[in-house]
């Protein structure tokens, strides 16, 4: 079988590329196949890459703090581009300050994201709960 | 007659032309040439027609490739000249690469539909009878399923030209199979991975096809067999000239080429896509260096309706025009139209002919070149560039009949350097260039030596160029990029 697509890239404006390069590293080295559109990335970019390369995961940054409003309508336009089943992390510092992590967890959730994490999050659990989403799809 | 001559000769849709050519040192001189109306019945009539007329002394007709006085060459643009039709994914990705391959091997794309093939798009392709359908989508290992549902919409479809797939390798498999009684022929992915640009397989796949199927299709199979040569569509030969000038001829790495017909306006450009060092952030694909793009609703006489239409706006804002004045113009586009053959026969009339001409540049120009947008971010303000930049372009060349002869009566040719109408982006036209005219109209014929000679063909091509005006911006105005 050959290797699960994914997309991996930072939202919006942001140009923090120290963490991508460490996702796009690790994700490959986990057996996926990574199309990495880098830093500075617009919604359409990411649906265009999912749609041609027939990713099962979008794998969203955003660092520097305007992610709520660039993160906002990513899962209404899937839905629109057809790729209804596709699967939205999010992770990084999503919101601007202090905010406990549950509530930005649900805002994100809110917006269709199936799963949201912040910067200290482990890498490992990442690839073990990917690998069983997309399996869960998969049924 | 010695070895060191060359037969060159292009079958356009309209006149047969031809030239014998010289090798003397490091460039080719012009001995002769001839034109005669092109036999749409049977091509090698007016073919013949003329290579009699260039060299006498041979007949011919009966001639086998190795008895003839010297080599032959040509190209063709007859009956349509290669008819393709683009069939891709996302419209920016592989559908945009799509069309830049076809372009590039010259063809004339009738139409493109990205995502699915409806009923509608099948039976337009059907009604247009392309001679090559380019199936295309999806990254290796990629989208499988519009490929195959569009393979399967075809296999059920009238349509009876080659079909060339240059898609997702992992569904090969499954569009030769449901393609299998179809001309099908597999090439590589013209996007391996996402973004990246994989479009010489492609062209040389619609290459083979044009020699093998659409060369005899057009009654050209005879010429190829009585002179052991390989003739191109004529845009080709214009592309391998473009490249031969950018890859031999210092100070010829920026250059645009403008070829403005009755029909159709080619821009070319042979320029690096992207300068990392402008400061700006590349979004999509970065665009190969030698590009053709085709305006089909851009023309001086065929197409001078669509081209008033597509230009009204620019044409009033650079002529001052009342509207009086914009209807007498408008009045001579639509004699034009049922008059192609028409010459300008007086000052007012070649007036119109220059304002026409400046609207098929700047819209072929503006939809050639890349543009860029300022977008504020929390770090300050960043350029965002889509599409080839062509700013450093610093020679364009015009060729074909009306700039030709724009240039021998010195009327001067409208170049913008910038968007003359309001535009969302900034558009990325040459800042300061030279306009060289192919007076003699020579480069098409030219560019049959291109593959075989290089070199010469090169030097031939750029000292026969007259320069005839220089372009400089008065005040630039997007020059303070800001380092990403
Ligand atoms: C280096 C840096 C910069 C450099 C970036 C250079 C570069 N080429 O990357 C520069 C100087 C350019 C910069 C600029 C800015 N920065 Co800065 N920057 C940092 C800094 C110090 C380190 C970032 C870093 O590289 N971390 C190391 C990597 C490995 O970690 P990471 O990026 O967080 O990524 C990991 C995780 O977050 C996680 N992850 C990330 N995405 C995802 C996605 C998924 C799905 C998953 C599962 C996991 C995941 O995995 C990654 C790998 O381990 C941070 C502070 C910090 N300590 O984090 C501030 C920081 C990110 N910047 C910040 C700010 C505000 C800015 C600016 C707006 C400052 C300004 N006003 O100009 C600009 C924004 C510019 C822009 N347009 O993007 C703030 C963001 C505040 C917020 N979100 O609330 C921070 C947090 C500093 C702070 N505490 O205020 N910055």
């Amino acid at each position: 079988m050959s290797a699960t697509n994914i997309v991996l890239g930072v939202i919006g404006f942001d140009c923090h590329s120290v963490g991508n390069k460490i996702l796009e590293a690790w994700f490959t080295e986990s057996g996926f196949k990574v199309t990495n559109l880098g830093v500075m990335v617009s919604q359409e970019e990411f649906i265009a890459a999912a749609i041609e390369t027939d990713a099962k995961a979008i794998l969203v940054s955003s660092l520097y703090g305007h992610g709520e409003i660039d993160c906002a309508g990513l899962r209404e336009k899937c839905i629109e581009k057809g790729l209804e089943d596709i699967l939205l992390y999010v992770g990084g510092n999503l919101v601007v300050g202090k905010t406990p992590f549950p509530q930005v967890e649900e805002k994100f959730l809110k917006m269709g994201y199936d799963r949201v994490f912040g910067p200290d999050c482990s890498l490992e659990k990442v690839s073990e709960m990917l690998k069983a989403d997309i399996a869960a799809k998969a049924k | 007659m010695t070895s060191n001559r060359v037969i060159c000769v292009d079958i356009g849709s309209t006149y047969t032309k031809g030239a014998i050519f010289r090798l003397a040192e490091d460039r080719f001189v012009v001995e002769a040439r001839a034109v005669t109306p092109t036999t749409v019945d049977y091509l090698p009539d007016g073919f013949f027609t003329v290579v009699q007329q260039l060299s006498p002394g041979a007949d011919w007709h009966n001639l086998t490739a190795a008895d003839a006085p010297c080599p032959v060459y040509f190209s063709s643009s007859a009956k349509g000249g290669l008819k393709v039709a683009v069939v891709g994914l996302v419209p920016e990705m592989s559908l945009q690469i799509a069309r830049l391959a076809a372009f590039s091997a010259g063809a004339r794309i009738c139409a493109s539909y990205p995502y699915r093939l409806t009923r509608s798009c099948i039976s337009s392709i059907e009604k247009a009878q392309p001679d090559i359908l380019l199936l295309c989508g999806g990254t290796d290992g990629g989208n499988e399923r519009y490929v195959t549902e569009n393979a399967q919409a075809l296999a059920a479809s009238d349509f009876n030209g080659t079909i060339v797939y240059a898609g997702n390798n992992a569904a090969v498999d499954r569009v030769s199979d449901l393609l299998a009684d179809r001309e099908l022929v597999i090439c590589e992915n013209l996007m391996p991975d996402f973004g990246r640009l994989n479009i010489e397989p492609v062209r040389e796949a619609i290459r083979r096809v044009f020699l093998d199927r659409i060369v005899s299709g057009k009654g050209l199979d005879r010429l190829v067999a009585a002179f052991a040569t390989q003739p191109v569509p004529t845009p080709l030969a214009v592309l391998n000239l473009v490249r031969v000038v950018g890859e031999n001829i210092e100070g010829w790495q920026n250059f645009a080429l403008i070829d403005m017909g009755g029909a159709t306006t080619d821009f070319y450009s042979f320029a690096d896509a992207y300068n990392p060092d402008s400061g700006t952030i590349m979004k999509g694909i970065v665009e190969p260096k030698l590009k053709r793009t085709v305006e089909g609703d851009l023309g001086m006489r065929v197409s001078a309706e669509s081209t008033f239409e597509t230009g009204e706006a620019y044409l009033a804002a650079v002529s001052d025009f009342s509207t009086e004045q914009m209807a007498a113009l408008k009045n001579y586009v639509m004699g034009l139209t049922t008059n192609t053959g028409h010459l300008p026969a007086n000052a007012i009339e070649r007036y119109y002919d220059s304002l026409l001409a400046g609207a098929c540049i700047y819209h072929s120009l503006m939809r050639h070149a890349g543009s860029i947008e300022e977008v504020f971010t929390a770090k300050g303000r960043v350029w965002a560039q889509t599409g080839k930049d062509l700013r450093r372009v610093s020679r364009i060349v015009g060729t074909g009949g009306y700039l030709a002869a724009m240039a021998r009566e010195g009327s001067a040719v409208a170049i913008s350097d910038r968007a003359v109408l309001p535009t969302e982006k900034t558009p990325l036209l040459p800042e300061k260039f030279v306009y060289l005219s192919d007076n003699d109209y020579i480069l098409p014929l030219l560019g049959n030596l291109a593959e075989k000679f290089p070199r010469q063909c090169a030097l031939t091509a750029v000292s026969s160029l007259t320069v005839t005006q220089h372009y400089e911006v008065k005040e630039p105005c997007q020059r303070e990029f800001i380092k990403a």
